[in-house]
């Protein structure tokens, strides 16, 4: 009737916290490791755009992105700190032991993007997500075309991942612009909402060919996509990766279903095309 | 499927049966007042035990699927971090369980067992549960007010999801294994084999049976169904459905096909902690805020279009192959506003019929 026993999804692994780099206020990257090095072997499977389960013993559990590309050596999460959870994980120190399980969800499919253009758009943490997927393109540079990344962050000191952003800027066959709200600590770049790098002069992105990448703070979310749609860009070649409370990470928990969906098995990937028929905020 | 007969007199030992062999039994029994609610059957109150009774306001959905239910602990020594999982292996039988309770378990079986991840919490709770069906045949004790597992394709007698299957044919018991495990108790000689008429007295008593609810507490899903899938509801219908609603959590409490549990860690010692996991409710405004503030499902009447969509949607019925509603009136008892299942389904396929062009 029913099968012995099953592995416990629930379950996490304990991991230890290596070392933390402040990014930007309230916002630092922890580097961990599996303490079971099968653990980690295993782990390191994991696609651009999926998500892990981070634990706190007596605090809980949250959902996570992935920022590091499965082509880098270290394991990493980028972590505001915001709720209970990830202000224990904030008050951790290098040595000291949480769990993670994961990877979970769909994340995106870089396999049916090969030899097309991607364009990046990141508002502010936005970019953590798509930090995996610009480095694993870059990774694997002969695969796709033209590669671009647009950046918006309130002020020159909460842009991300700023080491990254120079080697971008660097990179032959990279595009990397930057943008910022308000122009402070002598900012020379562009001021303004990430949309309006697109007009820019000896800004182009090509439509034909093209998939958008879209993440940032709901607002920049609806005002870049009314930009790329009236770019030409269809809803289908816009993806984005969605964020819900969530307590399972394997569709069982019910907190994060939206419509016919559950964010943490049927996603947190979607085409802007999926995203509208949900039915939701994002 | 294998049929039996037993004398009336010696159904209670199908549970001594099972007592023998190792289960703990569960079985309604009645309170003091007009309630009823499961038990574990005992030397005691073993001669307590009714056939027909009114079905117990909690479903016995917590036999799979606890309120709350231990994880796993932590432990914490030199630095270093111990997790261990916390499994219990019970060998349970529920003697008793209504028709439409049973749809509820294979409910739960299809969505924790289902799909990509399984659930080794409950396939713990459901592997050794043994399920003797009483079907519900004295429309006085048995069939509620608000019963319609004949609108939900339930009942009154289940089809499938049973090890036994009992119908009081009056001085007689029919019983009709569903499983080896069934079958095999029929060894015993309490059981003989039946007759012709045996199985035409069932099933004359059970076309009688389906006459036997009330007119008005019918529901008819189809219409429902369909409008719900469709996205044809309008927001209307939501906000009046939403206003009736006063966000108890009563309703996803008492339904025996519910699924959602939220996760907690507490401290239970000085470097120990444990991990639980707590029945939720999608009524409550909690249930969809993230850290941070932002909640995508604010208003009330957001959240019960999640509760009906996500029960009716054909979607969710497919991919589960049962509707997430068992028809046994629970939520519509249990409701204070009146927006139970069966009010919810008229409300819906009332309005959004009116509002269609003719």
């Amino acid at each position: 009737m029913i099968a012995a026993s099953t592995q416990n999804v629930y379950l996490p692994k304990a991991a230890v916290l290596e070392r933390v780099v402040c990014e930007i206020p309230e916002v630092k990257t922890f580097y961990w490791r599996f303490e079971d090095t099968t653990e980690q072997k295993a782990f390191k499977h994991f696609r651009p755009g999926q998500f892990a389960q981070v634990s706190l013993f007596g605090v809980g559990e949250f959902p996570t992105s992935l920022p590091p590309s499965p082509t880098e050596d270290e394991t990493f999460f980028t972590v505001r700190q915001v709720g209970s959870c990830t202000s224990a994980l904030h008050h951790l120190t290098p040595g000291e032991r949480f769990a993670v399980r994961g990877p979970y969800g769909n994340g995106f499919p870089m396999a049916q993007y090969y030899g097309k253009n991607l364009v990046f758009v990141a508002g502010g943490i936005g970019l953590i997500p798509l930090r995996s997927c610009i480095v694993y393109a870059l990774s694997n540079r002969d695969k796709y075309q033209h590669v671009q990344i647009f950046h918006g962050a309130k002020t020159p000191k909460e842009l991300m991942y700023v080491p990254k952003l120079h080697e971008w800027e660097q990179t032959p066959g990279v595009e990397c612009h930057l943008t910022v709200d308000r122009a402070t600590d002598g900012w020379k770049g562009n001021v303004g909402v990430v949309g309006s790098l697109f007009k820019k002069q000896g800004v182009e992105i090509p439509v034909e060919n093209t998939i958008a990448f879209v993440c940032g703070p709901p607002v920049m979310f609806r005002f870049v996509i009314k930009d790329l749609l009236a770019m030409g860009f269809a809803e289908r070649n816009i993806v984005s990766t969605l964020e819900r409370y969530m307590k399972c990470g394997v569709g069982k928990c019910g907190h994060c279903c939206i419509g016919v969906a559950y964010v943490c098995v049927d996603g947190p990937v979607f085409t802007y095309e999926q995203i509208k028929r949900l039915g939701e905020d994002i | 499927m294998k049929a039996r007969i037993l004398q009336r007199g010696d159904v209670l030992k199908i549970v001594d049966l099972l007592r023998l062999q190792g289960y703990e039994v569960i079985a309604p029994f009645r309170g003091r007042g007009r309630d009823t609610y499961f038990d574990t059957v005992t030397d005691q109150n073993r001669d307590h035990l009714q056939l027909h009774l009114p079905n117990p306001y909690y479903p016995p959905k917590r036999f799979v699927f606890p309120p709350i239910e231990r994880m796993m602990m932590f432990q914490r020594s030199d630095g270093k971090i111990q997790i261990e999982p916390a499994y219990k292996h019970p060998k349970r039988a529920i003697f008793g369980i209504r028709s439409c309770d049973l749809a509820g378990i294979f409910h739960l079986d299809r969505f924790y067992l289902g799909r990509e991840f399984r659930d080794v919490y409950y396939e713990n709770h459901r592997r050794n549960l043994f399920l003797v069906n009483v079907v519900c045949t004295e429309p006085d004790l048995d069939i509620g007010e608000e019963c319609f597992c004949v609108c939900a394709d339930t009942g009154p007698a289940a089809r499938d999801h049973f090890d036994l299957q009992l119908v009081d044919l009056g001085n007689e018991v029919m019983a009709v294994a569903g499983t080896p495990a069934g079958e095999m108790l029929f060894s015993d000689p309490i059981f003989s084999k039946g007759t012709a008429q045996h199985i035409e007295k069932r099933h004359e008593l059970l076309g009688r049976l389906r006459k036997s609810f009330k007119k008005d507490t019918t529901s008819w899903f189809s219409a429902t169904v369909r409008y719900v899938s469709q996205g044809e509801i309008l927001e209307k219908t939501w906000e009046e459905i939403g206003n009736r609603c006063l966000e108890c959590g009563g309703c996803t409490y008492v339904c025996p096909a519910c699924t959602c549990f939220t996760v907690s860690d507490r401290q239970v010692g000085p470097n120990e902690f444990e991990r639980v996991r707590v029945w939720d409710a999608c009524a409550l405004s909690g249930f969809t805020r993230m850290a941070g503030g932002f909640n995508p499902r604010r208003s009330v009447h957001d959240r019960r279009n999640r509760r009906f969509f996500r029960k009716l949607a054909h979607y969710f019925i497919q991919r589960e192959l049962s509707m997430a509603c068992v028809g046994c009136g629970r939520c519509a008892a249990v409701c204070h506003g009146d927006v139970g299942m069966p009010t919810v389904v008229e409300m819906i396929r009332a309005a959004t019929n009116e509002a269609k062009p003719r």
